[in-house]
């Protein structure tokens, strides 16, 4: 009884395992690669145009095929589908047998440059969905939709040269960085601001890095990357950024993201035509830091995200009340309690004389005609006083405490750089009020308060940071 | 109804077991190492390949002379055909240069006829010929991990 119980057991084990067999051995005489071999050949031979030709056709060999480039660490098996990817006679073939498009490969030869390094997908698969790397394969990096493929260009060659010869895509994304003031809130390269997180090396970052829950479609890099510019909030519910682009515009800036890759090419693959930077001025620099938050700088805004007001920092009436010792120091300290953030080079990296062409931008139409001194110190200002007429004037906008803040049009009155503010300066603000925000005129042009009266309100104002 | 079976069939239900339990084994082992000996030869090698493409035939009228630096590999162009020949020295691999002669070595002083044979210096080999080929769309490559008996010339239709 028992060795038959035993026997039988044999048996299932050893007819499971010739099943097995059988599904291996299925699978390898007849691997996907192999039907598109035999169709490229099968076209090459009923299509030769002349005997040799078909000769030639005749002793295509099938089998595997790979390009291995060491410096690259890849082993491209694309190919083995792709067999006529090099043959002009493919020119017009359907996908797998096409030639590959456009004289890409003419300074690009396959042998020296394989296929992934510029598509990406997965290098040693032999099928195409894994090759693809797409659906749910896994693979931190699919083939890149051929909508951003010009971010691989970057990697070896300069913006400018790419602006001229065909990498017009990735050329404009860099620009579009630029003006957009992405860096206004994102470090690359140790510049920029910190309210999101640095890019640097987005372009390869594993999948597992991303939150993919709410990405539609194929969940990878290259989507959560497009649908994160398309509505940042619909893709990470808690982000703050603020973007304003056009369907186009947020696809070249995708591109543009996949050239922040960390690898390094070697040297005798890149090719840099154009070493000089082009220069960078006052305008753009306020375009790469500020305009994100700023806008051109205006007029103030009330922003829904931040839930605060922006203040119009290229308006005259700021610009003339300001000078530019005090728009230094808020420029490099950035302002406690808001997004401004600090500059300097220590931290969101401006050099001095970046900021210096900032401030130059900014007060660029500062009026000639200075505000007629206040003089603040000639009068005795009256701290009770100037409180009673706060809370009849003031709290409406920037609420009793000064804060600001949510539901106010006022700003924050108890930050830093209204604190540490010369009161002259806020005096100056008070009377004549600000073009371009709320806040309005309370002196002889406006509301007619008397000098008095607006000397007591801003010495309570610089009270303020004393009250709990 | 056991006895029945035996008187008919002449095996016995258990010895059918057993054949077939053991037979199923022997068939399912010589698979396995049948299969496995599939994988004593790879597929596809982790190496660079030694094949590189050098253009149309058009472009090697009779009388060209060309080094392709980057292969260390010349080509020939007579009236018998195409023909590649190394231009590593055989004695220490040092980078030959054409002369009146044939090829001369920079490094220990070898010199080689027009055809590669050594006619002075310490290198103990003729220098190597490679093996042309065309593939489908007529663009001629070399195969430099193929070296072809001195004197193969390759005409192309
Ligand atoms: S290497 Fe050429 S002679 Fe020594």
């Amino acid at each position: 009884m028992q060795s038959r119980f035993y026997l039988s057991l044999l048996l299932i084990s050893s007819l499971v395992l010739i099943a097995f067999m059988g599904i291996a051995f299925n699978r390898e005489m007849n691997p996907e690669w192999k039907k598109y071999q035999t169709e490229y050949k099968d076209f090459l031979v009923k299509n030769a145009k002349d005997a040799s030709t078909r000769q030639r056709a005749e002793r295509i060999q099938i089998g595997m095929q790979q390009i291995y480039i060491k410096s690259l660490e890849r082993s491209d098996r694309c190919m083995s589908c792709h067999r006529g990817v090099e043959n002009p006679l493919m020119a017009e073939a359907e996908q797998p047998h096409r030639q590959h498009s456009g004289n890409y490969l003419e300074n690009h030869p396959i042998a020296k440059f394989g296929c992934t390094v510029c598509h990406r997908g997965q290098d040693r698969a032999t099928n195409m969905r894994e090759a693809h790397g797409e659906e749910h394969t896994h693979w931190d990096f699919p083939i890149i939709p051929s909508k951003y493929i010009q971010g691989s260009c970057a990697q070896c060659h300069d913006y400018e040269m790419l602006r001229q010869e065909g990498g017009e895509k990735v050329a404009r994304g860099e620009e579009l960085f630029r003006q957009k003031g992405c860096q206004g809130c994102h470090k690359i390269g140790g510049k920029g601001g910190d309210l999101g997180k640095d890019i640097a090396g987005i372009g390869s970052r594993p999948f597992a890095y991303f939150s993919m829950k709410h990405v539609v479609g194929d969940h990878n890099l290259y989507n959560w990357v497009k649908q994160h510019f398309d509505d940042p909030r619909a893709i990470v519910p808690e982000s703050e950024m603020r973007v304003f682009l056009t369907d186009e515009e947020a696809e070249l800036l995708t591109t543009y993201m996949m050239t922040f890759v960390t690898a390094e090419m070697p040297r005798n693959y890149t090719l840099i035509k154009n070493v000089i930077q082009p220069k960078i001025d006052g305008e753009s620099l306020y375009k790469m830091y500020c305009i994100a938050c700023h806008s051109d700088g205006r007029v103030s805004l009330y922003d829904e995200i931040f839930k605060r007001t922006i203040p119009a920092i290229r308006n005259p009436a700021f610009t003339r009340s300001i000078d530019d010792e005090h728009l230094r120091t808020i420029i490099k300290e950035g302002r406690k309690g808001t997004q401004m953030t600090a500059w300097k080079v220590s931290a969101a990296g401006l050099t001095d004389a970046d900021i210096n062409k900032i401030i130059m931008y900014i007060t660029m139409n500062r009026p000639e005609k200075k505000p007629e001194p206040f003089g603040f110190l000639k009068y005795k200002a009256d701290v009770r006083h100037g409180e009673e007429l706060y809370n009849i004037r003031c709290e409406f906008c920037h609420g009793a405490e000064g804060k600001g803040g949510e539901g106010f049009l006022g700003i924050n009155l108890r930050n830093p750089a209204v604190q540490k503010a010369d009161p002259e300066f806020l005096a100056i603000t008070v009377r004549d009020g600000r073009e371009g925000t709320p806040m309005v005129s309370f002196g002889m042009k406006g509301l007619k308060l008397d000098n008095q009266d607006i000397a007591d309100m801003v010495a309570y104002v610089k009270t303020l940071s004393q009250k709990k | 109804m056991i006895k029945k079976t035996r008187n008919t069939e002449g095996v016995s239900r258990r010895d059918f077991l057993g054949l077939a339990a053991f037979g199923a084994a022997i068939l399912g082992s010589i698979g396995v190492l049948a299969g496995s000996l599939r994988f004593v030869k790879a597929d596809v090698y982790s190496e660079e390949s030694k094949k590189f493409k050098i253009g149309k035939k058009e472009n090697f009228p009779i009388g060209t002379t060309r080094k392709f630096d980057d292969k260390n590999v010349f080509i020939f162009s007579d009236d018998n055909g195409l023909f590649a020949i190394s231009a590593i020295c055989t004695h220490l691999g040092c980078i030959v240069s054409p002369s009146e002669f044939g090829f001369q070595c920079p490094c220990h002083g070898s010199r080689y006829d027009e055809n590669g044979n050594v006619i002075g210096g310490p290198a103990p080999r003729p220098l190597e010929w490679y093996e042309i080929n065309q593939e489908v769309d007529g663009t001629l490559f070399i195969d430099a991990g193929k070296a072809v008996p001195q004197g193969t010339k390759y005409l192309f239709a």
